[in-house]
């Protein structure tokens, strides 16, 4: 190298490492990029895979779906079938698709590709297969012409189309051409894209960065006009909620997520910072082993659900929560206030304490919680207040998610308590009743354990009934009995928070998504 | 010198043999199921019972341990339960960032702890020696991840001196790739604006990790000069009117650097340990974070094969160290053959 160019090196070198306030936007030309910061990475992409808040997020970004869950409450609105009919038998639905549609890559999304991203779905049995794969079978699913797709369940499914959202339709032909050794694609799709989404990645490191471009010719055109749309999306990782509040305040970021209650409440505060705050559809429950262990008795767990001070959740909170008043979340279909939802009353507890084997406490019970969730803790603390009237010893343990759930999955091992989130996939309650079956016990959402045959009976009955006024009478019934046998203690549902510049316009919240996702869709950068 | 190189070899396969049995064991009697935690917590039985014959993870324990056994013979390290990816080409990915992060660190410790250890001990007793010896306490002492965030907290969020996190800000593309060490790449490429900013990024996670090392380095080079300061060969130096600065410098620095050679290699090792810590608090995309990420979610291949890579680099260090140390004292090499 000589002189010169040492020096210019040099002098190039120190500009970069001149401290400089952050830039107003992150551009791109003109155009401004949208950044998301979670602390979730992003591990792959295959829509057939895996799905959680922050992967969700990517795929609804960069794929599509026959139907799409948008507003609150929630609606399914037509996205690539424009209209759907089902069969006066019930069991098939026939979708009708828009005729605009195409792949990234120029291909027309089609009925065949329907067919196969269905298909594809089931025969990998993973990911969001558990939604469809008891009712519907590959040879299910008919092409009836280039725009008509048809599927004719095993049975009856009043909650079919509810998962529709759920299963994005990706291109056969891409696909099938990088697929290796029967694998139907899945080592490409983990790190490339073969959607017909709003936007196509752009690059992806999936530990740290997933940067989207908006694609231009989008089929269905950008809600707020070409004028307002981003140039892309940037989902930035900074795992930790301190740093990620940082970036937001210095405008490193455009929108967070995953932040504690007193940040929020701080960034509320801040100027130029708003936050937008949602009733939740996530239930907060301490699940219950009934099999094994004092809570096996369904006296002891009525006694510990009508002696904890639900109002200290609240607290916990910073009060953005609403107490649970059903074993269903508010917005989902056929919710009931179920009456004699306990609530604290020491006399009470204490009476069916007196039925138990522990007539006067003096036994301690674990609870358990992930490690590292505050909020977890916390309750935790609440609840060891609670019992303490009781003579009610309560050994809080925080343990890393793969040994609680390990634990917890298993009735021999699995704790007297465990604070579980469990977001709902679809409006439908047959998705939330289900977690209360027999069938449920040894999975996450079925921790409780708990065996209830009439239960069982009542939820399949439900399932499969047609007429829609019977079917939500039979959940309010199922909502009771669930409520009766106490398998869980009822807690509260979060709000669903996110904090943002002011300047971030078309946010619009939905509460069947998961907890942090966002549609980047219709949003865009106001601002200069 | 070569007999003592093979036995050192020797030992090296040794060593791997029974890290290999051990990260094997100690995955696979961790209370977690990779399988179902990969399935998602909406999976049914099935669902799980499809990706655990998918890894082989239904097999009986013996069985899997041969086969990982023949893949590690093959250079395979096994495959990622969550993305399906083949741990051998992860760790290609993440492996520059976190040598980029340990050799910035290791020369943050070098560079500025032998000169801090040689002052203290010139200035045996006095305002710096006594800082130096505070600091050394204090390196060695205070937990990373607890730096790390203080460090953040002040120089990011209150200051804004220094970026949140990662290895460039997301505006920023890194360049193609030539070793896959941005710095060493963007300066490859004459990309030097971009050089600067992933320095920037650079500075705080690197001045974390190299903090436990640096503090060793000014505690054994202070120790180590005081005792050769006052040796006889030092005192006659003296006597012949040598310069003060050549006797530190050359004379005693020589002798007094050799259990600092050691302990650096050793120092590297624990360095490469730390990124776990380090680059989960800074964001910073390499094999530490990525063996953290494989751990949440109870996918034991590429926690295995971090360790592996770790195990392998740590005694890779070590022989260096002791080849450097038979070269600079024969008595090591003689002792050695």
């Amino acid at each position: 190298m000589r002189r010169r160019d040492f020096l210019i090196a040099g002098s190039a070198a120190a500009a970069g490492l001149h401290t400089q306030p952050a830039d107003a936007f992150v551009r791109e030309g003109k155009r401004k990029i949208l950044v998301f910061s979670g602390g979730q990475p992003v591990p792959l992409l295959d829509p057939h895979v895996k799905y959680d808040y922050s992967t969700r997020m990517m795929q609804q970004s960069i794929y599509d779906a026959l139907t799409k869950y948008i507003d609150n409450p929630a609606s399914i609105v037509p996205w690539l079938a424009k209209s759907w009919e089902t069969s006066a038998d019930g069991p098939t639905w026939t979708f009708h698709l828009v005729e605009n549609a195409k792949f990234h890559n120029g291909d027309p999304v089609d009925a065949e590709a329907v067919r196969f991203s269905f298909e594809r779905g089931l025969k990998l049995n993973k990911g969001v297969a558990w939604m469809l794969k008891d009712y519907l079978d590959p040879a299910g699913i008919k092409v009836v012409d280039p725009h008509t797709v048809a599927f004719t369940l095993k049975s009856v499914f009043a909650g079919f189309l509810s998962f529709m959202p759920w299963w994005f339709i990706v291109n056969p032909k891409e696909v099938m051409a990088h697929a290796e050794n029967g694998d139907y694609g899945q080592k490409y799709l983990t790190d490339h894209a073969a959607g017909s989404g709003p936007f196509k990645i752009r690059r992806w490191d999936p530990q740290a960065v997933m940067d989207l471009a908006a694609v231009p010719d989008y089929w269905k055109g950008w809600p707020e006009g070409d004028a307002k749309r981003p140039a892309g999306i940037i989902y930035q990782v900074i795992r930790e909620p301190a740093p990620r509040k940082s970036a937001l305040l210095r405008g490193e970021v455009d929108m967070v997520t995953d932040m504690t209650p007193q940040d929020y409440d701080q960034l509320g505060k801040t100027p130029g910072i708003k936050v937008s705050s949602n009733p939740g559809m996530t239930p907060f429950t301490l699940m219950m082993n009934t099999r094994h262990g004092p809570t096996a008795d369904l006296n002891f767990r009525k006694a510990l659900a009508w002696a904890i001070d639900y109002k200290a959740f609240l607290q916990v909170e910073n009060g953005a929560a609403k107490l649970m008043d059903s074993p269903f979340p508010n917005a989902m279909a056929g919710h009931i206030a179920v009456p004699d939802m306990p609530h604290r009353d020491l006399a009470k507890a204490r009476a069916y304490l007196a039925k138990t084997k522990w007539p006067k406490g003096g036994i301690g019970i674990d609870y358990v919680y992930v490690a590292g969730l505050e909020v977890e803790r916390q309750i935790g603390l609440a609840v060891l207040s609670s019992l303490q009237p009781l003579d009610i010893k309560v050994n809080i343990v925080g343990m890393p998610w793969p040994t609680l759930v390990a634990r917890g999955t298993n009735p021999e091992t699995g704790p007297a308590m465990i604070a579980v989130y469990v977001t709902p996939v679809s409006t439908d309650p047959s998705v939330v009743a289900a977690q209360y079956t027999s069938s449920a016990a040894g999975s996450y959402w079925g921790m409780h354990h708990l065996a209830d045959p009439e239960l069982d009976k009542m939820v399949e009955a439900a399932r499969v009934e047609p007429d829609q006024k019977q079917r939500m009478a039979a959940y309010a019934e199922i909502q009771k009995r669930i409520v009766a046998d106490q398998p869980a203690i009822f807690g509260m549902m979060e709000d669903r928070r996110w904090a943002m510049r002011d300047d971030v316009r078309g946010f619009v919240f939905c509460p069947v998504r998961l907890t942090g996702e966002v549609d980047f869709y219709p949003m865009w950068v106001a601002g200069k | 010198m070569l007999g003592f190189v093979a036995r050192r070899l020797g030992l090296m396969v040794l060593t791997l043999a029974g890290l290999v049995v051990i990260t094997f064991l100690v995955s696979n009697v961790a209370p977690a199921d990779p399988a179902m935690l990969a399935a998602g917590p909406d999976a049914t039985p099935d669902m799980v019972a499809t990706i655990r014959h998918e890894y082989g993870l239904d097999r009986p324990l013996p069985v899997q341990f041969l086969r990982y056994v023949a893949g590690l013979a093959q250079g395979r390290l096994g495959r990622s339960v969550v993305t399906g990816h083949a741990v051998t080409e992860d760790l290609a990915i993440f492996l520059p960032a976190t040598l980029e992060l340990v050799l910035l660190g290791m020369a943050l410790a070098v560079g500025f702890g032998m000169p801090l250890g040689m002052w203290a001990a010139v200035r045996r007793d006095r305002a710096v020696d006594h800082l130096a010896r505070v600091f050394a306490v204090s390196g060695m002492a205070l937990p990373e991840f607890w730096i790390g965030l203080l460090l953040l907290l002040v120089f990011s969020g209150w200051l804004g001196w220094l970026p949140i996190g990662g290895q460039l800000s997301v505006a920023d593309a890194p360049p193609a790739p030539i070793t896959g060490m941005v710095l060493v790449d963007a300066l490859l490429r004459g990309q030097f604006v971009l050089f600067g900013a992933a320095l920037r990024h650079a500075i705080l996670p690197a001045v974390v990790i190299s903090l436990p090392a640096l503090a060793s380095v000014v505690r054994i080079n202070r120790a180590e000069m005081i005792e050769v300061l006052q040796s006889d060969y030092i005192t006659a130096a003296r006597a012949h009117g040598v310069a003060p600065a050549r006797i530190v410098s050359v004379l005693a620095l020589k002798n007094a650097m050799l259990p600092t050679l050691a302990m650096i290699g050793l120092r590297f090792g624990w360095m490469l340990g730390s990124s776990v810590l380090v680059e989960t608090v800074f964001d910073w995309p390499g094999i530490g974070l990525y063996a953290v990420n494989s751990a949440a979610s109870a996918d034991f291949k590429p926690v295995m094969g971090t360790t592996l890579v770790i195990g392998v680099l740590f005694m890779l260090a070590n022989l260096l160290v002791d080849i450097a140390y038979g070269w600079l004292d024969p008595r090591v090499r003689e002792a050695g053959e």
